[in-house]
């Protein structure tokens, strides 16, 4: 079974299924285009997207829903056809015409505050387990959307 | 912020290197041609910022972990 080193963690023993990748990588990270989603009990909803190629890179993220369960998502044809080769567009979380799709929104702090970014959610299809950071082109959502601090179980 | 009136075709410089190009001009969209240096980054906007929040999460992932599970010693 493979081992990843991770500052957060320590080292992880995971299987290639769990493996999510992420063809073009993320922005200002493109050259990492492997990752595993972590999610500790104790820490829930909390997931973890861990770097395989860097053992420090570690981005927490929550589920989508969790930041706003009335979220309308939107991806462009590009990063469509990057999750989905088979040429499906996706235009919903869930289940996607027939593509189960996860997302995810990347957690940041701006000043001391978290926030989320819903310009540019992470968007996974679960099926084939590539992956893409789906920047809309509207300004619906807002890149720093303040996240209330939660009580993890 | 300096605001410029431009038609289609017409054009603008940014200091000695960058010149901005109006291509097009649609009912909704602009198309707008930019000649600069190479080592001049072009982003769109929405991408610019999803780089800078990206380059930002990197580093705040154990500041952030304490902030939300209220593990911090302030008990936030």
């Amino acid at each position: 079974m493979p081992q990843a080193d991770t500052q957060q963690f320590g080292p992880i023993e995971y299987v290639e299924d769990d493996v999510i990748e992420f063809p073009v990588g993320l922005p200002a990270f493109e050259q990492e285009t492997s990752f595993l989603l972590i999610t500790p009990l104790k820490t829930k909803p909390l997931v973890f997207l861990q770097s395989l190629g860097r053992s420090e890179l570690c981005f927490v993220t929550l589920p989508l829903e969790v930041v706003d369960p009335n979220y309308q998502l939107s991806v462009s044809v590009e990063d469509s056809k990057i999750l989905s080769p088979a040429g499906q567009t996706l235009t919903a979380v869930g289940q996607a015409d027939g593509v189960p799709v996860e997302c995810l929104a990347i957690i940041s702090l701006t000043g001391s505050r978290p926030t989320a970014n819903l310009l540019a959610p992470l968007v996974i299809n679960r099926a084939t387990r590539r992956a893409v950071q789906a920047i809309r082109l509207d300004n619906t959502y807002s890149h720093q959307h303040p996240v209330e601090a939660l009580v993890c179980s | 912020m300096l605001v410029i009136r431009r038609k289609a075709g017409e054009a603008f410089h940014i200091g000695e290197n960058i010149e901005v190009e109006i291509l097009e001009v649609g009912t909704n969209q602009v198309k707008i041609g930019i000649k600069a240096p190479r080592e001049i980054a072009v982003l769109r906007n929405e991408v610019f910022l999803t780089e800078r929040q990206n380059k930002a999460a990197a580093t705040a992932a154990s500041a952030l972990l304490s902030r939300l599970t209220g593990a911090d010693k302030s008990g936030m």
